[in-house]
């Protein structure tokens, strides 16, 4: 409903905005007083049920066919049913007609459509002959459908006034009544036919009357006609939730406009005035509603006690149960925000969740949409210090998260509390709490995948001796069912990236599914030792030989950075937002480093491979590198202004000075980036 | 028959076009005039809509008709969001039904296609009592993939329409070689990398157009110019965004993509037409905009 709304309502936009965004977060609208279970979903399964009694089907996915229906009947002798559904089918072949306007290569003609109002107009007569018949609903119903097809709609008015409102209660009254108060909509008037679509809990119809009267002022004025209009949950629901969007971007959360509806501050202010007006007043059955709505707001705006003091009030009052389970979830929620922290929140947590949880079946959706923000902007603030608890709820609320999130909770969390967590999950439980987190914790996340990850941040870390420890607990077949297998596989760490892209080739990627290549050994436990092993002896190299040294590690290095073409040692998978994390050794500028080592060679080709990769891209940030791109408005052309501080055009200069001297190699000399530096170096 | 074909096209271009000489006399260029797109699944202006048409002395209105999508391949390209038609024209508006094809729908052939997509236009035309209809528009984001496919049923569109025929042609498209239609309708919009929104303004920004402007000059097509002037709500990355381009970029880019290709200026459409788009720049933008 709420991506419904604020996409209705961004089309509507009447001022112009400058770009903004926010990050789809887990703010989803929590008051929520309607009743769930929606018109258009109740009555198409009632329908179904219908029919499948009718043919005797057990079948869990029912779609109804005319045919079957009328050889059932015929079966049965039942002659008045084989002539309802036959006329049943040719207004459904009128609504085909319609539909084929919307998606079929063969538009109807004008000559279809001429025939389709005249079906109408048959089908139309025969069904009113039949509303004295056994099956006077059904007929009446028909009946109805074809004057709003014709956009007979001040007939449909009177013949339910006069006829159908008599008949008993089926689910084809309901449908009627549907059509009677679109018929009302259609003829001007509206707040009988929003009253009717509320009764009926048609809310899709209810947002279209309501669209542009959802206000303080449109709602006051509603209510002064009729404190209990059935209307007022609708609009009261849609202006509190509305006013979370307003509260959302005075807070500027996500800093651009975030916006929804043009419901400001004042006015939602003045809707919670108006909340205990109504409650004083005593003229409305539902005063649930109103306090609950300015408990809500009030939390929303940040008034956190006041909010308390009104949703304890709230308890106390009157109205639907679905109110009154609202009520609760929403006491749930500010009181927990307010919690201090201890066990008897933890054990209050427990029991909140079981309540809403048990709940669930008469909620249409509301607990889910609860307990996800509920996770996500109480609990997890709640344990923000505590790390891996915090990680324990994401896993055992995985039900609530989008995917990925306790995974990313783990991925970027602290190695050390990583352990803890890994520990965590192989203890048994200290309170009830935690006895609870680990019943629940998310299965599909493996004890190896966790031992992987630890060994991976040592990793990240460049202490090579602990990851080992961890790494060498997981076996390769770990990594043969990994997503990164391929280039696992078939890239390599020693191949120095400023000469050589390891592109993974189709071929390749054929050859490895053909003979089933697999990998047979750990490679990160390979890489861990092979980087033990070059910098644990380092420090007794010395002259070409620690040059060497230097510039071998630096290869490794620059192939396990995040932009390396082995970054799957580090990470589990590669995008183009890739930024260096927290927790994580900038692998670039060590590289570096250990080039700038390997660059004082006196040996020329060690030298000029050294020099060479300090010039490359990959290295730098985009303001270090040697010229960057800027748009000139006069001359309608981009420039490139030169930056001779730079570190990469240190690089380029030193590499053209030693060109002087002697001729550079291929790779050089070939190097589009350094011809251009070249053409402008002297 | 083809020869009968290139006749009725060639005859068009004759009373279409109007081919006035510029420079080194390659290109026809277009009629002299404003047009705007109605983007909408049901025809209906409201008094600012009709007004501002009158204002900008808009005579062309180029209307999506349907788009032609792939939900199934096995069921192959099917028609979606078809226009319905409550309101009519205002005179003098001349209609030219457009149909948004899909992309991927032009990675293999689908005989019989350009027949069927001509018929429905035609259809729907007669049903809805929409005569003088002289021109259709087929907008489809081809790439290098799927530009041999779309140009062939192009030439099967236009041997079935027997009228004139344009097509949108992106920035990136000048690259290609150019499609046999009457003329093209360059879209100056949708231009940047939507991944890199934080930096730059996906609809419009003149270093994304930058990079094509030196072959604007060089393109053999007769072209209209194409501004955008609407907002553009998505989600990427689970990111929601917004974007609305400022004036004075739009007509930066104006002048830009003008100094390259005079002709440019002649035939100047927006996208697209809407009481809110209408609103969101002010009355001497859109003059700006349509400044011959």
């Amino acid at each position: 409903m709420k991506r419904f709304i604020a996409i209705s309502l961004l089309m509507a936009l009447t001022m112009p905005v400058l770009a903004c965004f926010w990050v789809d977060t887990h703010n989803y609208y929590l008051y929520c007083v309607c009743n769930g279970s929606r018109f258009k979903e109740r009555v198409e399964k009632i329908c179904d049920d219908n029919w499948k009694a009718y043919l005797g089907s057990t079948e869990e996915y029912f779609w109804f066919n005319a045919d079957e229906v009328i050889e059932a009947a015929k079966q049965k002798g039942d002659a008045l049913m084989v002539s309802y559904v036959q006329n049943l089918k040719t207004y459904l072949d009128c609504v085909d007609t319609e539909q084929r306007k919307q998606y079929d290569w063969n538009y109807p003609s004008k000559e279809e459509l001429a025939q389709q109002q005249k079906n109408l107009l048959a089908v139309r007569a025969y069904a009113l002959g039949k509303t004295k018949s056994k099956l006077r609903s059904q007929h009446a119903l028909l009946y109805m459908r074809c004057n709003m097809m014709l956009g007979r709609h001040q007939e449909n008015i009177t013949f339910w006034e006069q006829t159908a409102s008599q008949f008993i209660d089926t689910v084809y009254k309901e449908m009627m009544k549907n059509i009677y108060a679109g018929a009302l909509y259609k003829t001007g008037r509206e707040a009988e036919a929003g009253e009717a679509f509320a009764e009926m809990s048609d809310y899709e119809s209810l947002m279209t009357l309501y669209y542009k009267k959802r206000s303080y002022l449109a709602i006051s004025q509603h209510y002064r006609q009729n404190p209990n209009s059935k209307v007022l949950p609708f609009m009261l629901e849609d202006f509190v939730n509305n006013a979370q969007e307003a509260i959302d971007l005075e807070t500027g959360t996500f800093g651009g406009k975030l916006f929804i509806r043009d419901i400001t501050k004042q006015e939602a202010w003045q809707m919670v005035q108006f909340c205990d007006q109504v409650v004083r007043d005593g003229k409305t059955e539902t005063p649930i509603m109103w306090k609950t709505a300015k408990a809500w707001i009030e939390f929303l705006f940040g008034e956190k006690k006041e909010a308390l003091k009104d949703i304890n009030a709230a308890m106390k009052l009157e109205g639907t149960q679905r109110m009154k389970d609202n009520a609760r979830e929403l006491h749930i929620f500010i009181t927990a925000s307010q919690a201090k922290p201890g066990e008897e929140f933890d054990n209050q947590v427990v029991e909140d969740i079981e309540w809403l949880e048990g709940n669930e079946p008469n909620t249409n959706g509301q607990t889910y949409r609860f307990l996800s923000r509920y996770t996500h902007q109480v609990l997890t603030e709640h344990y923000a210090n505590n790390p891996v608890r915090k990680a324990a709820i994401l896993s055992a609320m995985s039900a609530y998260c989008y995917s990925g999130e306790f995974t990313e909770c783990i991925d970027t969390m602290s190695v050390d509390y990583t352990e803890q967590y890994h520990l965590f999950t192989n203890t048994p439980g200290k309170n009830k709490l935690d006895k609870w987190l680990k019943a629940r914790l998310n299965k599909d996340y493996s004890q190896q995948d966790l031992e992987d990850l630890i060994g991976t941040k040592y990793m990240r870390l460049c202490q090579w001796d602990k990851a080992i420890q961890w790494l060498q607990q997981v076996p390769a077949k770990y990594y043969d069912e990994s997503g990164y297998r391929l280039y696992a596989l078939l890239r390599k760490t020693d191949v120095e990236p400023w000469i050589k892209r390891q592109w993974i080739l189709d071929s390749e990627v054929a050859k490895a599914r053909q003979y089933n290549w697999t990998i047979r050994e750990n490679p990160k436990l390979g890489f861990a030792k092979d980087m033990l092993m070059q910098e644990s002896t380092l420090h007794i190299l010395k002259g070409k030989a620690l040059e060497q040294r230097c510039y071998n590690i630096a290869v490794r290095y620059a192939q396990a950075d995040f932009r390396g073409d082995c970054w799957w040692l580090m990470r589990n998978s590669q995008s183009v937002n890739d930024t260096l994390r927290v927790h994580e050794t900038d692998l670039k500028m060590k590289t570096r480093e250990m080039l700038q080592v390997a660059a004082q060679s006196a040996d020329p080709a060690l030298r000029e491979k050294a020099l060479f990769a300090l010039g490359y891209q990959n290295l730098y940030k985009h303001s270090d590198l040697w010229r960057e791109s800027v748009w000139n408005e006069k001359t309608f052309e981009e420039e490139w202004h030169v930056n001779k501080q730079s570190p990469q055009y240190r690089a380029f200069s030193a590499l053209a000075d030693m060109e002087k001297q002697h001729k550079v190699s291929p790779y050089v000399s070939k190097c589009d980036e350094y011809i251009q530096f070249r053409k402008q170096y002297h | 028959m083809m020869t009968d074909c290139r006749a009725r096209i060639s005859l068009w271009i004759g009373t279409m076009l109007c081919l006035m000489t510029i420079g080194c006399q390659r290109q026809a260029v277009l009629e002299q005039g404003n047009a705007a797109y109605y983007w909408r699944t049901d025809l209906r202006l409201d008094t600012t809509e009709r007004a501002f048409l009158k204002q900008h002395h808009i005579k062309k209105l180029y209307c999506r008709y349907f788009d032609v999508v792939i939900n199934d391949e096995a069921a192959g390209p099917v028609p979606n969001a078809t226009i319905s038609f409550s309101d009519s024209l205002p005179e003098g508006v001349e209609i030219v039904p457009t149909v948004y094809i899909m992309e991927n729908c032009m990675h293999e052939p689908h005989p019989g296609l350009a027949e069927k997509l001509v018929k429905r236009i035609i259809q729907i035309n007669e049903a809805n009592a929409i005569g003088n209809i002289r021109e259709i528009q087929i907008d489809c984001d081809y790439t290098a993939k799927s530009r041999k496919t779309y140009y062939a049923f192009l030439k099967e569109v236009g041997k079935a329409w027997g009228k004139a025929l344009s097509t949108t042609i992106r920035l990136h498209q000048l690259s290609m070689e150019a499609p046999a239609v009457d003329y093209g309708v360059l879209m100056i919009y949708n231009t940047g990398d939507p991944r890199k929104f934080v930096e730059r303004n996906p609809i419009l920004d003149i270093r994304d157009v930058a990079p094509y402007l030196k072959r604007l000059d060089g393109y053999p097509l007769p072209l209209a110019a194409a501004y955008p002037v609407y907002q553009w709500v998505r989600h990427i990355q689970g990111v929601r965004v917004e974007h609305t381009v400022e004036a004075e970029e739009i007509l930066r880019v104006k002048q830009a993509v003008e100094k390259y290709r005079p002709s440019l200026s002649r035939a100047v459409i927006t996208y697209h037409l809407d009481k809110e788009n209408i609103k969101r720049y002010k009355p001497e933008t859109y003059e700006e905009i349509y400044r011959h």
